[in-house]
């Protein structure tokens, strides 16, 4: 008898469907080089929800290697030689240091100062004037920015493919091994997923983990949330919200910013609020990178700020003046407590540095 | 004993069902929809020709294209057969006839009675399905806004001439503005006939698209008042309410 149903079952699986059990599958299952070893990705407790979905696209070791490779290598750029990495630099929060505006291929200058890359999973848009939804996506756009790296997406890919290292790398990371769009992005994205930064003295002391603020710092704190919370707010230091902060208009750039984006009026100088973590060490300020240190900023806060279109509400004041009042030992204690927002184990973290 | 074949019956009956699903239907298979581009009941002219348009204005064309997306089939009783999205984007380029006939593979058999697809590129919801591997075609095709990575779901450029110029270009491209303005829109036409659709014969659809109703459906455009219309929270949904009802059914 249970012979007989063995040969029955077998008989009704086989007439069944013979492709899913055709040779191919088991050759695709033996070569396949993909075996994905899941990253542990955590999310600091005091940290909201992450905007980016990374259930599609959990970073591996494999993945991850891939997009730091990727991040490193002047070969997404027209000259060979700009790699996302020239122009956001690890030991600085991922900026460019020093440069007041970022550079490109051949020494072509933007218009704006690279921002940081950290926390970019709770970000909703990206690009000082929001130009980007989905983190994703976002490659594009330095990668074909002539100033930038001047290149194209579909000239990476064929630069890529026609690459061993990378033909084994993407078998490696995707289970269909094809060196696409969205494998490559979604691979330069694991490795940014991964760039979480929670792990400054302010945090630790939000965490109690042991960590005190100084005097100093405890003043600038209750300065700073009186004074400056109202935009850089919340554990990312920024309500992710697009404003004129009141810089007077450069007329070299004459940056339109979000405009650029919506095409409103409304919008005409409205630019990101930046998230101040690691403010410390992404000198030069501002989206134009204007301002060489923290003073400067405040100092422009203080007495600089001018009304042009769509100024900011929060910097008009009920006696018609703008900006916002800081007095010299205010600033002292508020630069103390930003100094907090530095987070060593970040910038130094051998998982993201280049060699 | 009983108890064995009572589980011999269940697996046969598990098995049998799944089965038969594929021996009761007929095997899938093609459609081809062809795009029609016309002015008015002409077809369209690259480069050619004196179109008279609405306010007295004249124009040629020197360049249309668009992106139609998640294509969807539906039968007289509602049930959908959506194609698979990620290999759902296609760039219509009146200057190509190639990318004027788009061919679906694996459709299942059926009668379907009406089609709804998208014009341009939903961007709105996560995952990006696949949408990405989009890109080098639109990339191609300047039809993606790179500094934004937004992509351009119309592209009509040319000629226009009115009552005060002569022989002036115009350009509009049509897109969503980030996430502050949705342009992409989908349209539901009905077949004129019930489309069969089997291994048997390659079922055809076509679909024409006139562009005298990109410029005078809902909204009066006038070249004259605006002829560059790109990022434009004003006249670009205007021009993209025209053109979603600026597609019907030719032959099917």
């Amino acid at each position: 008898m249970r012979f007989s149903v063995y040969i029955l079952l077998s008989f009704l699986i086989l007439s069944c469907d013979n492709e899913q059990f055709d040779s191919e599958s088991y050759e695709d299952i033996e070569e396949s080089s993909y075996n994905p070893v899941f990253l542990e990705l955590e999310i600091p407790s005091h940290f909201p929800e992450p905007t980016y979905p990374v259930e599609n696209n959990r970073p591996t070791e494999a993945g991850f290697e891939l997009g730091k490779k990727l991040f490193y290598d002047g070969k997404l750029s027209s000259t060979g030689v700009i790699s996302c990495g020239f122009c956001h630099i690890q030991e600085f929060a991922f900026t460019h240091h020093t440069h007041i505006v970022s550079h490109g291929v051949n020494g072509a200058l933007g218009t704006r100062n690279a921002p940081p890359l950290q926390n970019m999973i709770f970000l909703e848009s990206f690009n000082w004037d929001g130009s980007i939804a989905h983190l994703d996506m976002q490659p594009i756009v330095p990668i074909t920015a002539e100033v930038e790296m001047n290149e194209t997406v579909i000239n990476v890919l064929q630069k890529l493919q026609n690459d061993p290292e990378y033909v084994e790398a993407f078998n490696k990371a995707f289970e269909n091994g094809e060196i696409d769009t969205q494998n490559l992005f979604r691979a330069i994205s694991q490795f940014v997923i991964m760039m979480v930064s929670a792990d400054s003295k302010y945090d630790k002391v939000v965490r109690n983990e042991g960590s005190t603020f100084t005097e100093s710092e405890s003043q600038g704190k209750a300065i700073f949330e009186q004074k400056c919370a109202s935009c850089h707010s919340g554990t990312l230091f920024t309500d992710q919200t697009y404003r004129n902060n009141g810089l007077p208009i450069d007329s070299q750039y004459n940056d339109e910013g979000r405009m650029k984006v919506t095409g409103a009026e409304a919008d005409k100088y409205k630019f990101r609020v930046p998230s101040l973590r690691n403010i410390a060490v992404t000198f030069p300020y501002m989206h134009d990178g204007r301002f060489q240190n923290l003073r400067d900023v405040l100092d422009f806060y203080d007495g600089g700020v001018q009304n042009s279109q769509n100024l900011d509400a929060e910097l008009i004041n009920s006696d018609g003046t703008f900006g916002i009042f800081l007095a010299e030992d205010e600033k002292d204690k508020i630069i103390a407590f930003l100094n907090t927002l530095t987070d060593d184990d970040f910038l130094l973290d051998d998982r993201f540095s280049e060699f | 004993m009983k108890k064995l074949s009572i589980l011999l019956l269940v697996m046969f009956f598990i098995i049998t069902i799944s089965c038969n699903s594929e021996e009761n239907d007929v095997n899938p298979g093609i459609v081809n929809i062809n795009f029609n581009n016309k002015v008015g009941n002409e077809i369209l002219n690259l480069q050619q020709g004196n179109y008279n348009k609405n306010g007295n204005e004249t124009f040629s064309v020197d360049e249309l294209k668009y992106i139609i997306s998640n294509i969807v089939l539906i039968d007289a009783k509602g049930n959908e057969f959506v194609y698979p999205q990620e290999n759902s984007y296609f760039l219509i380029n009146e200057e190509v006839s190639t990318t004027k006939r788009i061919a679906l593979q694996d459709i299942n058999a059926n009668e379907y009675t009406s089609i709804r697809f998208g014009i341009g590129v939903d961007q709105s919801r996560f995952p990006l399905n696949g949408v990405e591997n989009f890109v080098p075609t639109a990339e191609e095709n300047n039809m993606i806004w790179s500094w934004s990575a937004g992509y351009i779901f119309m592209r009509l450029e040319g000629l226009y001439s009115s009552t005060q110029v002569t022989n002036t270009p115009f350009k509009y491209h049509i897109g969503s503005h980030g996430q502050n303005l949705d342009n992409y829109r989908e349209v539901s036409l009905n077949f004129m006939q019930p489309l069969a659709v089997s291994s048997s014969e390659n079922a055809e659809i076509d679909i024409n698209f006139d562009v005298l109703k990109l410029f005078s459906g809902e909204h009066n455009m006038l070249l004259q008042n605006k002829d560059d219309v790109q990022i434009d929270p004003e006249n670009a949904p205007k021009i993209r309410d025209n053109y979603t009802n600026a597609f019907e059914i030719g032959l099917n």
